[in-house]
C-alpha cells in the first residue's frame, strides 16, 4: 500500500509505446513530508494540474499508480506538477 | 488491475457538496473542486478567445523585426530554463550551441523563403532555445513560448540538437500554437504532432534540396544513439512506413486504428502517411506545392483548437483545388493521401 509506480510517457520521442518505457517505484514513506502532501494533492483531483504554459506540446507527462483498500489509483498529469523526487525515479529503457 | 477516474463533471461534484449525506470535510473539498475547476476553465476559455481576438487583428499589429532574432540559452544540465545567455552562438565552441543556432536560424530562413512567413508568429517573434537542459535528458519540446533541448543519455538518444527535422519540429509547434491552435489531445493533438513531423521532415528535405524520391521521411534519424540502433530502430517515425519494424514508436497507418485518448505521437501516423503519400503522388518537392496546401490549411483560416482530422482532411482537399485550380493532379494527390489512410 505504500508503494508508488511512475511511468513516463509521451515526450517528442512518444515513451510508453511498444519499445521505448521509463518507468519507476518508490515508497511514499521515504518522500519528504511536502512530497507526500503533493501526491495525495494530485491524486485528489489530478485536474488541477495542468501544463506550465498553454500550447506546449512534447513534454513528459507522469502516470502515476498507489494501491488503495479500494484497488489500483492511476493518474496521468504533466510533468510539472511532479515532484521532482518522483520525476527522478524512473529509468528510460528499450523494450 | 482497476483504475479509478477522477473526471467528474462539474454538476455532479455540486451535487456532491450539497449531499447531506457526506461528511462535511468531504461536501468542502467536493465544493472547493467545483469551484477551482470551473475557474481553470474560465481561465483556459478566456486565454483561447483573448489569442482568437488577437489573432483576428493580427493584420493591424506592427511587426517586432523584419526577421527573427535567434538566442541561444544554456541550461547547464539544470532544469532551469531559459539558463544563461550564450554570447554570439554562431560561432561558439560549443557545438551543440552552434548548431542550435545555425538550424533555428535556417527554419526562420525556411519559414520566409517557402510560406512567406515572418517567424513563429508571423511578426518576428524572437526564436529563443534553451540547451544541456536537464541531466541526460531524453526530450526535446516547445514549451509554449521557446524550444527546450536535452543530450540524450548517450544510449538511447544523443543531443536532440542533432536533428534538423527535430528543430522544425519543435518550432512549427510554435506556428501551430499561433495558428490553427490545435489542442494536444485526441484527434486534434494527433494532427498538431502531424504538423510539426511534416513541417520538419519538410525543412530537412529543404536543407538538403532533396525531391520526394530522395528523402528519407524519417523523423529522429539524427538523434538515435548506440543502443537503440544496436537494436535496429534507425528512427522515431517514418513517415513513409508509420509502422516499420524500424521505428522505435512505430504508429498506426490507418484512421481506423486511432483510438480515444491515443498518445497523439502515435495518432498522428495516418496523417503524416496521408501527407507522405500526397507528396509521392503529385512528385517534385514536398514544400512547393503539396506543403503549401499543409501551410494554407493550417494558418489562413483562424483557430480551430479540436479540429478532428476529417475536417482538416476535407480543408486540404478545398484548399488545393483554390490554390491550384488549373493544376487539377494536386488536389487528385491530396485526395489520394487521405484516401490511403482511410479519410
Amino acid at each position: 500500500m505504500d508503494r508508488l509506480q511512475i511511468e513516463r510517457i509521451g515526450g517528442l520521442a512518444g515513451f510508453g509505446g511498444p519499445h521505448l518505457k521509463s518507468r519507476g517505484e518508490l515508497a511514499l514513506s521515504d518522500l519528504s513530508p511536502a512530497d507526500r502532501q503533493a501526491v495525495e494533492d494530485l491524486f485528489s483531483d489530478p485536474r488541477k494540474a495542468v501544463p506550465a504554459h498553454p500550447g506546449e506540446a512534447d513534454a513528459f507527462r507522469y502516470r502515476i499508480t498507489r494501491q488503495t483498500a479500494a484497488g489500483a489509483q492511476t493518474i496521468e498529469v504533466p510533468g510539472n506538477a511532479v515532484p521532482a523526487a518522483l520525476r527522478d525515479s524512473v529509468r528510460d529503457v528499450l523494450e | 488491475m482497476p483504475c479509478m477516474c477522477f473526471v467528474v463533471p462539474r454538476d455532479v461534484l455540486t451535487r456532491l457538496a450539497q449531499d447531506r449525506e457526506l461528511s462535511a470535510e468531504l461536501r468542502k473539498g467536493m465544493f472547493a473542486t467545483a469551484q477551482i475547476s470551473h475557474e481553470i476553465r474560465e481561465l483556459r476559455s478566456q486565454a483561447a478567445r483573448l489569442t482568437s481576438v488577437a489573432m483576428a487583428h493580427a493584420g493591424a499589429l506592427v511587426e517586432l523585426a523584419p526577421a527573427p532574432a535567434v538566442t541561444v540559452y544554456d541550461c547547464k544540465h539544470t532544469q532551469t530554463t531559459p539558463g544563461t545567455p550564450v554570447p554570439n552562438p554562431g560561432s561558439s565552441s560549443d557545438p551543440t550551441a552552434k548548431r542550435t543556432f545555425n538550424e533555428t536560424t535556417s527554419v526562420a530562413q525556411f519559414y520566409k523563403d517557402v510560406f512567406n512567413r515572418n517567424s513563429i508568429d508571423n511578426h518576428g517573434m524572437t526564436m529563443m532555445s534553451s540547451i544541456h537542459y536537464g541531466s541526460k535528458f531524453n526530450n526535446a519540446l516547445w514549451n509554449g513560448s521557446q524550444m527546450i533541448y536535452g543530450d540524450g543519455d548517450g544510449s538511447i538518444f544523443v543531443d536532440f540538437t542533432n536533428g534538423n527535422d527535430v528543430i522544425g519540429h519543435e518550432l512549427t509547434h510554435g506556428v501551430t500554437q499561433h495558428s490553427l491552435q490545435l489542442n494536444y489531445s485526441d484527434e486534434a493533438g494527433g494532427l498538431n504532432e502531424s504538423i510539426s513531423d511534416c513541417f520538419g521532415s519538410m525543412f530537412r528535405q529543404w536543407e538538403a534540396k532533396q525531391d520526394v524520391k530522395t528523402a528519407d521521411w524519417l523523423i529522429g534519424h539524427d538523434i538515435m544513439g548506440p543502443t537503440a540502433k544496436a537494436r535496429g530502430f534507425i528512427c522515431l517515425r517514418d513517415m513513409a512506413d508509420p509502422a516499420a519494424k524500424h521505428c522505435l514508436a512505430p504508429q498506426p497507418t490507418q484512421y481506423s486504428q486511432i483510438t480515444p485518448g491515443m498518445d497523439p505521437h502515435y495518432s498522428s501516423g495516418p496523417p503524416n502517411l496521408a501527407f507522405y503519400t500526397a507528396c509521392k503522388a503529385l512528385g517534385g518537392k514536398s514544400w512547393e506545392k503539396i506543403g503549401q496546401v499543409w501551410y494554407q490549411s493550417l494558418t489562413a483560416f483562424g483557430p480551430t483548437p479540436d479540429m478532428t482530422m476529417k475536417p482538416f482532411a476535407d480543408r486540404t482537399r478545398q484548399v488545393a483545388q483554390t490554390l491550384y485550380s488549373t493544376t487539377p493532379a494536386v488536389a487528385a494527390a491530396v485526395d489520394q493521401g487521405w484516401k490511403q489512410v482511410g479519410l
